[in-house]
C-alpha cells in the first residue's frame, strides 16, 4: 500500500515535473521564437535600409552617369613613315607623328554642343577646334557656330581621318592653311529638302604669313585678327538621289575678303600693272568654286568627287624703312595679287568590305596670268629700287600637278593602314641660250652643295611615298 | 632608276588590288545586328529561312537601331535593322567609307504601344499627354485622369531606334531625368508589370500580360489600339515603319534572304510574330 501511495506519489510528482519541464521548455521555445522573430524583423529593417540606401546611391549614380553621358570623347592618332624623292629634302625618309588628337564634345543641353579638339604632336600642342553649336529650336534647321572651325568646303570639312590621299589637294592646303578659322558660322539645314546651306563670317588672317621688312611675322598669333576687315565664306550644296545607281551631291562656295594694305604700292600677278594704294587699303582676295560628289553602287561601291576654283588671292608687302645711323634703308615691297586656278578629282572604288583604292589628280597654278616659259622673264622694275623693290616671276609662280594614289585597309573598325604614293609634276620654265631660266642649288646628305642641282626647265622630283598607320576611337 | 622601280612598284600594287577584290563575291553567310524591337522577328525569319535554306547561315543580335546602323558603317554587319529611318550623319559616315547612299528595305510595321499596369485606371491618353508625361511636365497620374501616385517613367536608351522615334514623334523634347533607361523593351514590359504606377513605350509584339493603352492623336479625336486595321489605316497615332539597311544593292544569297522577307511567307511570320505587314 505504502509502495502504491509511494508510486502514486511519484507519478503525479513525475508529471508534475514533466508539465513544468514542458512549461518551461514551451516558455523558453517561446521566448526564443520571439526573441528569433524580433532578431529577424531587426534584420529586414537592416536589409530594408541597406537596400534603400543603395537604391539612393543608385540614383546618385545614374543622375552622375547621364551628365557623362553628355561628354563624347573620340580622337585619332596618324604615325607615318615617309620617303622623299626631292634631292633637296634631308633627311629623305623618316617616321612622324601626323595627327595625335583628341576631340571632346559636350552636349549641354537638347541643340547646344560645346567642342573642343586638341592636337598633341610632338614638339607642338596645338588648338584645332574650339566651338559652340546652339541649335534653333523652333524650326530645327538653323545652327549658329562661334569659335574656331572648319572653313566650309568639302576638302577642308572632309576629316583627315576618313580622307582617301594622304594629304588635301595644294589649291585647297594653299587656300585654306590649316583649315580652321576663328569666327561665327550660321548652318541652314532644312528637315524636308537636302538642301545645306552655311554663311560664315572669319577674321581671315588664319594661318597666313604677313612679313614686315625684318621678315617678322606680323600675323604671329593667330588668335586675334590682324585687320579689322572680315571674311565672308558662303557654301551650299544638294544632294540629288539617282534611284538605285546611288547619289549626287553638287554645289559651291565662294570666299570674298581683304587683308590690310602694309605697301604703298599694289603689284598684279601679270607683274606689270602696279596700282598706288594707301596703308589700311583692302587687298582684295575673292574666288569661288564649283563641287561635286558622285556616289555609285557599282562593283561594291565607288564614287568620283571634284572640285575647281579659281579667282584672285594676295599677299601683303610692307613700306619702306629710311637709313637711320649705320642702319642702311630698306626699300619696301609691293603687296601682289595673283589670279590663280585649280581643281581635284577622286576616284575612289571599295576593294571588298575591308580595302579600298583610291586616285586623285590635283592641279593648282598660283598664277594664270603667267606662263612657265615667262618664269624669270616677266618681272616689275620699279622707277626707284631704293624706296620699292623690283620683283621678278619665279617659282611660286609655276603651277603644280600631282598624280595621287593609294591603298587603305581597314584592319578593323578603329585601325587604318595606307599606302600613298604621290608623283608631282611642275611647270617648266623656258631656257635662254640652251640654260635653263630657273635653277637652284641643293644639300646632299654630307652637307656639300651642288649648285644649280634642280633644274626647272624640267621636272623636279617631288615624289614621295607615305605609309601610315591610323588608330581611330 | 629607283625612282622608276617605287612608281612601277606602287602601280602594279594597285592594279592586282583593284582586279583582285573588286569583284569578291557576295558570302553565303549573313551577319544581321540592331533594333532590339526587331530582334525576335529577325530570329524568327533567321530560323525559318535557314531550315529551307542550309547553305546560307544568318546570324542574328540586338544592341539597337544605333549599335546596327554604326556596325553596318564600319563593316561589322551585312544587314542593320532599324526601327527608325537613318540620320543624315549616318549617311553621311556611310558615303564616306563604303561610296555608296546605302539601301532601305522597309521589311515590316510597328505601333509604338504604350504599356500601362493593369491596375492602372487610365486606359487612354493624347500624344500631348504622353508628351508631357516623358518630359516630365505631367508627373502625377491625377493629371490625366489616374489614382493620386506619382507617374514612373521607363523607357530605351539612346542607342535605341524606339527611343529616338519616341521622341521626335511623342517626346518632343528631351526626355524627364527621372526616366529609368531599360536595355531592351522586354525589360520595359517586366519593369511595368511590377509597377501599378508605371508607364513605358515599345513595339507591340512585347505587349503580353500588360495593360495597352489607348492612343489619340488629340482630345477630340477617336482613341485607338495598335492593330493591323489601324495601322493600315493610318488611325493609329504612332506607326512607324521597321528597316533593314544594306550597304549596296543586295546580290546573292543576299538579295535571295531579302526577297523571301518580303514575300507573302516571310510576311505571314510578320504577323505571326506581333508584328503588322508592309503589303
Amino acid at each position: 500500500m505504502d509502495f502504491c501511495c509511494i508510486k502514486s506519489k511519484q507519478t503525479v510528482e513525475m508529471k508534475k515535473n514533466i508539465w513544468i519541464l514542458f512549461v518551461v521548455i514551451s516558455l523558453s521555445a517561446f521566448t526564443a521564437k520571439a526573441q528569433t522573430d524580433k532578431k529577424l524583423e531587426e534584420k529586414v529593417t537592416e536589409l530594408n535600409d541597406v537596400v534603400n540606401g543603395i537604391n539612393e546611391r543608385l540614383a546618385t549614380s545614374e543622375a552622375d552617369l547621364s551628365k557623362l553621358t553628355k561628354i563624347k570623347v573620340s580622337g585619332y592618332i596618324q604615325a607615318q613613315y615617309q620617303n622623299y624623292e626631292n634631292l633637296n629634302t634631308q633627311p629623305t625618309n623618316f617616321f612622324s607623328i601626323r595627327r595625335a588628337r583628341v576631340k571632346f564634345t559636350y552636349e549641354a543641353a537638347d541643340g547646344v554642343k560645346f567642342v573642343l579638339q586638341p592636337d598633341f604632336a610632338p614638339g607642338s600642342l596645338s588648338l584645332k577646334d574650339a566651338y559652340v553649336v546652339v541649335n534653333d529650336h523652333w524650326s530645327k534647321t538653323f545652327s549658329l557656330w562661334a569659335g574656331k572651325f572648319n572653313r566650309p568646303n568639302y576638302e577642308v570639312e572632309y576629316s583627315s581621318s576618313q580622307r582617301e590621299l594622304a594629304e588635301r589637294s595644294l589649291v585647297i592646303r594653299t587656300l585654306y592653311p590649316g583649315e580652321r578659322a576663328i569666327g561665327a558660322k550660321l548652318e541652314y539645314n532644312p528637315l524636308s529638302v537636302p538642301f545645306h546651306a552655311q554663311l560664315a563670317l572669319i577674321n581671315g588672317n588664319d594661318g597666313l604669313t604677313i612679313n614686315n621688312s625684318a621678315g617678322a611675322n606680323l600675323n604671329a598669333t593667330d588668335n586675334k585678327d590682324f585687320d579689322n576687315y572680315k571674311d565672308i565664306m558662303a557654301r551650299v550644296t544638294y544632294n540629288l538621289r539617282l534611284g538605285n545607281f546611288g547619289g549626287l551631291d553638287f554645289g559651291a562656295h565662294g570666299y570674298f575678303g581683304s587683308l590690310k594694305s602694309m605697301a604703298l604700292k599694289t603689284l598684279s600677278s601679270d607683274y606689270s600693272t602696279i596700282k598706288d594704294a594707301k596703308i589700311g587699303d583692302a587687298i582684295k582676295r575673292n574666288w569661288v568654286g564649283g563641287e561635286f560628289q558622285l556616289f555609285a553602287d557599282v562593283l561594291g561601291g565607288m564614287s568620283v568627287k571634284g572640285e575647281y576654283i579659281a579667282g584672285k588671292n594676295a599677299s601683303i608687302g610692307y613700306t619702306p624703312v629710311a637709313a637711320s645711323g649705320t642702319t642702311a634703308a630698306v626699300p619696301g615691297v609691293a603687296n601682289f595679287q595673283n589670279n590663280f586656278s585649280g581643281y581635284y578629282l577622286y576616284f575612289i572604288k571599295n576593294l571588298g568590305k575591308r580595302n579600298q583604292f583610291a586616285f586623285r589628280y590635283d592641279y593648282y597654278d598660283p598664277n594664270t596670268d603667267i606662263k612657265g616659259k615667262d618664269v624669270t622673264i616677266t618681272k616689275y622694275t620699279s622707277a626707284d629700287a631704293t624706296t620699292l623693290k623690283n620683283r621678278v616671276s619665279g617659282k611660286s609662280d609655276l603651277a603644280t600637278s600631282t598624280f595621287g594614289f593609294a591603298l587603305h585597309h581597314y584592319f578593323d573598325d578603329n585601325i587604318r593602314i595606307s599606302l600613298n604614293y604621290d608623283i608631282v609634276n611642275n611647270e617648266k620654265v623656258g631656257t635662254t641660250a640652251g640654260v635653263s631660266n630657273l635653277m637652284e642649288n641643293y644639300t646632299k646628305a654630307d652637307g656639300s652643295v651642288v649648285k644649280n642641282g634642280l633644274d626647272y626647265s624640267k621636272n623636279v622630283n617631288n615624289n614621295m611615298l607615305t605609309l601610315r598607320i591610323q588608330a581611330k576611337f | 632608276m629607283k625612282t622608276l622601280n617605287i612608281k612601277k612598284t606602287a602601280v602594279i600594287a594597285i592594279l592586282l588590288g583593284v582586279i583582285g577584290f573588286a569583284f569578291t563575291a557576295a558570302p553565303d553567310r549573313i551577319t544581321v545586328k540592331g533594333s532590339d524591337t526587331m530582334v525576335i522577328l529577325a530570329q524568327k525569319w533567321a530560323e525559318v529561312y535557314m531550315k529551307s535554306n542550309p547553305s546560307t547561315a544568318v546570324q542574328v543580335t540586338g544592341g539597337g537601331s544605333g549599335v546596327g546602323i554604326s556596325a553596318l558603317i564600319n563593316g561589322a554587319t551585312d544587314i542593320a535593322n532599324a526601327s527608325r529611318k537613318m540620320k543624315q550623319t549616318e549617311k553621311d559616315k556611310l558615303k564616306a567609307r563604303y561610296n555608296t547612299l546605302g539601301v532601305e528595305v522597309a521589311c515590316a510595321k510597328d505601333g509604338i504601344t504604350i504599356y500601362l499596369h493593369p491596375s492602372n485606371k487610365v486606359k487612354e491618353l493624347t500624344i500631348e499627354q504622353l508628351g508631357k508625361i516623358f518630359r516630365g511636365e505631367i508627373k502625377n497620374w491625377k493629371e490625366v485622369g489616374g489614382a493620386d501616385a506619382d507617374i514612373k517613367l521607363y523607357g530605351r536608351e539612346n542607342s535605341s531606334g524606339t527611343y529616338v522615334f519616341f521622341q521626335e514623334n511623342v517626346v518632343k523634347g528631351d526626355y524627364a531625368s527621372t526616366c529609368q533607361t531599360l536595355p531592351g523593351t522586354a525589360a520595359v514590359v517586366n519593369a511595368v508589370k511590377k509597377d501599378a504606377n508605371g508607364i513605358g513605350y515599345g513595339g507591340a509584339a512585347y505587349a503580353e500580360g500588360i495593360e495597352i493603352c489607348k492612343v489619340k492623336q488629340n482630345a477630340n479625336s477617336p482613341a485607338y489600339l495598335a492593330s493591323a486595321e489601324t495601322i493600315a489605316k493610318n488611325q493609329y497615332p504612332i506607326s512607324r515603319y521597321l528597316y533593314m539597311y544594306l550597304r549596296n544593292k543586295p546580290t546573292g544569297a543576299m538579295k535571295k534572304y531579302i526577297d523571301w522577307i518580303l514575300s507573302p511567307e516571310g510576311q505571314k511570320l510578320v504577323v505571326e510574330m506581333g508584328y503588322f505587314p508592309v503589303k
